[in-house]
């Protein structure tokens, strides 16, 4: 349950930090994606690289991403993520938005007395 | 917003797709995900860590593969059980949080539900499938309607001679079969019972097509010639009086002095003609009399032939109807038209419109429960919004947030279900038991109807789900942190999803007025029904009718020598003020008599209601004289040929004429069994109008003679008591055995009883249920409207509180929350006032005559209570704002 409700926490920027990897680098596969977030992150954000692939299925539904079967750098067979034109779009919006939340979100916490 | 949608609808295909492929996708995801740990693996190796301490940490770092596999399975499909449990817990707390909303939505959703449901189940078991006969759509029966006449309906008996040309010569029936009544005595132990029988021609069971219940049916050899006499007995008479011991059957009654051996017992369903027994009888051409000496008439039921109309049909019966009048001119009126009616016209008649109208008004009633539920959903969800948002930007995604939603408005609407299936289930039961029996067909049952339980559940479990939902869906459209940022104080805020609330209030509104305004018609048209003055004092009167053997009473000698002694003996006993003897029951005179007046010529026929009485009656039913006097004793016991009339009699014949000494000649006398020759009668008196048409119709000219003069007719006996009357009945029942051990009371009652059952039972049944459904309307409503302005008021707390820190006086908020509320309230009621006269066209034929559907005070009465309620509905939530201090109002935050 613990997990679960990390990955949650998680879940809306997650979604953020793939659609940004991916429109930075290009065409990624899962683990690509998972060294990237943790390289820039470094040690500030726990990930459980599992996550990665649920937000990839979510995106994939929402058709922010699409995907492609390909060779990796080891000549092994590896699933291929590439952002699509309509996630680009999706990820200057929710780019704006959490610039707007974060600052946002930091008052709703500080937030006493509400009812 | 195009774009989003898009992506909703993908993710919604994704999804569905997903059912069918999630097995090759999981494969490959499984598949990607080894790959991935692998390649974790290896990277751990490289740095330097044991096979086994790199594999623990890349599932370490990795994370839990089956709650991966769950979350993924999760998106793909639809629901997943463990998460509706997850819901539903979640559901049922946030309710619980809200118990007043919670127990508003779910009476709401009940009393909607229940009501059309039991209301619609009345009306399909009475108006819609009364009948459980072969095609009882078919079945019809002929009227001939004097076109003279301003009301409906005409005559529907037949001679036998009618009913056979009828039978024969039409060409639009299948069959044609016939009943004409009779009151069976029959001997039963000591004394003697009655029956109410009925002659039925030959084929009538093959008509209906039902077989017995025990034994046979009448069938045609039944009919022959010196066949063995049998007959048949209705279910409930045989449960009533047999208590359904099936050894009757076969057994042999003497009915009306004839020995008939019961052949069947029919079916509870079957009702026809009300007949507690049924005996074949074979109509003959000639001249008959039928039931008291009077002419005997058959009652003619015929099913359509496949494919044609009522006109069709009416327009063949009037070529023979046309014939039959220029034979027997004396039968027919000189204009006549023949309407043809279906056989649930018989009894149903004027309750259909009364069923129809509480119908629309259950409609009504379940459009402002559903508009209400719709309301409170949204005022609910918007006011929720800032929740919404929270748990969005914490994460929860917005499928999640809508399921969050929609199950919630499952668990309200499984409620009000659940309710709503109670209601209808008791409600049905009250209204049957409120509901008069004489007005809705013998074969009715009345049960609770599944399809349309069915349906009334589905419109409002959809009303919860819809109301419930579109606020979600749009909650989770919006921008993540809009809500956040208006957060309540703004003063504009509040007002971007008003605009949908304020229509259901104004909707609301509307109909509920509508719904008061026809309660309010029915509750002066009852009032106006209860207060017709009869034209006689009703209360402490006994009544009996008295039929009398035929074979022993067919000369009026012989029915004064039983009256006679018979009136003595009821007056003897201790509490009986005066008793008389009559041919007829109030509210309804006698027989229809053809009239004329000597030195009178006229062009058209006059027609009169004729009644015999005896010397008592004007006194027992304290009927008072304009002029002249009542028959004296002597000229009843002498049969003088003397007559009083009404006030009616004489403005409509004798206008601005002396009527006293006036000789008028009663035709209708001439036809009976004993009949009256030369019944010239001399006018000695006039009394006061009294209703003889029913309660609704106009007085019509009526003539009372002696009862002596004829020995045909029905026999009545009214007795004026000190006490209540139906005490009476034993004495009275002593008093008839001790003149004639062979005579039995038919339907002893009181008049007052009688009378109000007959005709105030269903005004009062349509104004009782008409006034229930109002006051539901205006509760809800109340509720309504309250939760509406409730809701704004709170969200405009912060602008409140900058008002009144700018100086608004307490007095000024006041105003402005209740001109906001009744501006909503106002705006309804116009609707609802212009709908209401729109709608007057339904209610009229429900309504007493003089009372119009526009009727002024009516109209403001109703008005002035919706719009009462709707401003106390404004003044709680306008004294809460009034109260606010402006400096917690504009720290709030």
């Amino acid at each position: 349950m613990t997990n679960a409700k990390k990955s949650e926490v998680l879940q809306g920027t997650l979604d953020l930090m793939i659609l940004k990897t991916l429109h930075a680098l290009g065409p990624q596969h899962g683990f690509g994606i998972a060294r990237r977030i943790e390289q820039v992150s470094r040690d500030v954000l726990q990930l459980n690289e599992g996550t990665v692939y649920t937000s990839l299925l979510r995106l994939l539904q929402q058709g922010w991403i699409a995907a492609e079967w390909g060779t990796s750098d080891n000549n092994r067979k590896a699933k291929f993520y590439s952002i699509t034109a309509r996630g680009e779009k999706q990820l200057a919006v929710e780019t704006e938005n959490w610039e707007r939340i974060s600052g946002v979100v930091g008052r709703v916490l500080r937030l006493e007395g509400e009812r | 917003m195009d774009n989003r949608r898009i992506s909703q609808l993908r993710a919604i295909t994704a999804r569905v797709l997903g059912l069918f492929r999630s097995r090759k996708r999981d494969r490959e995801f499984d598949e990607e995900m080894q790959a991935h740990l692998q390649l974790l693996v290896d990277r751990f190796v490289a740095q330097g860590m044991s096979q086994e301490d790199a594999a623990a940490a890349a599932r370490r770092q990795f994370g839990n593969t089956t709650l991966l596999q769950e979350d993924r399975r999760e998106l793909r499909t639809l629901v997943s059980v463990e998460d509706l449990g997850r819901d539903l817990r979640y559901a049922l707390r946030s309710l619980g949080r809200s118990r007043a909303f919670a127990a508003v939505a779910i009476a709401t959703l009940g009393l909607g539900i229940g009501a059309s449901t039991a209301i619609f189940s009345v009306i399909d078991n009475v108006l819609l499938e009364p009948f459980p006969y072969k095609d009882p759509g078919r079945m019809v029966f002929l009227q001939i309607h004097d076109t003279a006449r301003g009301q409906e309906g005409g005559r529907q008996g037949y001679t036998s001679n009618e009913l056979l040309e009828f039978a024969e010569q039409n060409h639009v029936f299948d069959g044609v079969i016939a009943a004409s009544d009779d009151l069976v005595l029959y001997k039963q132990g000591e004394g003697v019972e009655l029956l109410y029988g009925a002659h039925v021609t030959p084929g009538t069971f093959e008509f209906f097509g039902m077989p017995a219940l025990y034994g046979r049916v009448l069938q045609a050899p039944d009919y022959q010639p010196g066949a063995a006499p049998v007959f048949v007995m209705r279910h409930k008479t045989w449960m009533e009086r047999f208590n359904g011991d099936p050894g009757v059957l076969n057994k042999t009654f003497v009915l009306n002095g004839t020995a008939r051996t019961l052949i069947g017992i029919m079916p509870p369903r079957f009702g026809w003609y009300e007949a507690d027994v049924l005996i074949p009888e074979t109509p003959i051409r000639g001249a008959a009399t039928g039931y008291a000496g009077l002419p005997a008439r058959w009652f003619l039921l015929g099913r359509l032939k496949p494919g044609v109309s009522k006109a069709q049909a009416a327009a063949d019966a009037t070529v023979i109807a046309n014939h039959l009048a220029k034979i027997n001119p004396q039968d027919y009126p000189a204009h006549f038209r023949v309407f043809v009616k279906r056989l649930g016209d018989t009894v149903v008649g004027r309750f259909e419109s009364t069923l129809y109208t509480i119908l629309a008004a259950v409609g009504l009633l379940l459009l402002i429960g559903c508009g209400n539920v719709a309301n409170l959903m949204l005022a609910r969800a918007t006011s929720r919004e800032k929740e919404f948002a929270l748990r969005a930007v914490l994460g929860a995604g917005r499928t999640r947030l809508v399921r969050l939603l929609l199950v919630e408005s499952l668990v309200l609407a499984i409620g009000g279900a659940a309710l709503g299936v109670l209601i209808a289930w008791g409600g049905l039961k009250l209204i049957v038991a409120a509901m008069p029996q004489n007005l809705i067909p013998a074969e009715s049952v009345i049960e609770l109807n599944a399809p349309v339980l069915v349906f009334t559940l589905v419109v409002a479990v959809l009303t919860a789900l819809i109301f419930g939902l579109a606020p979600a869906l749009r909650a989770a459209r919006r921008e993540l942190n809009d809500p956040l940022r208006d957060s309540g104080k703004g003063v504009i805020g509040g007002f971007r999803t008003g605009r949908m609330r304020d229509t259901v209030v104004v909707m609301e509104v509307a109909v509920s007025l509508t719904l008061l305004i026809g309660a309010g018609l029915l509750m002066r048209s009852f009032v106006a029904l209860r207060e017709v003055h009869l034209g006689l004092q009703a209360d402490h009167i006994f009544e009996t009718q008295l039929p009398l053997p035929e074979d022993r009473y067919k000369t009026a000698a012989q029915v004064r020598g039983f009256f006679q002694p018979l009136l003595a003996r009821v007056k003897a006993i201790p509490g009986v003020v005066d008793a008389t003897e009559s041919s007829a029951l109030p509210p309804y005179g006698g027989m229809d008599s053809k009239m004329e007046i000597s030195g009178k010529s006229h062009e058209e026929e006059w027609h009169t209601l004729l009644q015999n009485i005896s010397e008592g009656y004007f006194r027992v039913l304290r009927i008072p004289f304009k002029m002249g006097r009542a028959f004296s004793e002597a000229e009843i016991n002498d049969a003088r040929r003397v007559a009083v009339v009404n006030e009616t009699f004489v403005s409509t014949f004798l206008r601005g004429e002396d009527p006293m000494g006036r000789r008028i000649k009663l035709a209708g006398l001439e036809t009976l069994a004993d009949p009256v020759r030369e019944p010239w009668f001399e006018i000695v008196g006039v009394v006061a109008d009294v209703t003889n048409q029913g309660l609704q119709a106009p007085v019509e000219p009526e003539v009372w003679v002696p009862y002596t003069v004829t020995g045909s007719g029905a026999q009545v006996l009214l007795v004026r008591s000190q006490q209540t009357p139906t005490a009476l009945v034993n004495d009275v029942r002593q008093a008839v055995w001790a003149t004639d051990a062979g005579v039995a009371l038919a339907f002893p009652s009181a008049l007052e009883d009688r009378i109000s059952q007959l005709l105030y039972a269903g005004p009062r049944f349509a104004f009782l249920l008409m006034t229930i459904f109002g006051c539901l309307g205006l509760i809800l409503v109340t509720v309504g409207v309250y939760s509406v302005l409730a809701y704004a008021t709170a969200r405009k707390t912060h602008e409140i509180g900058i008002r009144m820190a700018l100086g608004a006086q307490r007095t000024d908020v006041l105003r402005l929350v209740i001109r906001t509320g009744l501006r909503l309230v106002s705006a309804g009621a116009a609707i609802g006032l212009i709908m209401s006269l729109l709608l007057g066209r339904v209610i009229e034929a429900e309504l007493w005559r003089g009372l119009k559907p526009y009727d002024p005070a009516t109209l403001a009465g109703t008005t002035l209570l919706l719009v009462g309620t709707g401003a106390l509905a404004c003044w709680i939530p306008a004294r809460r704002a009034a109260r606010v201090d402006p400096m917690v109002a504009l720290r709030y935050e």
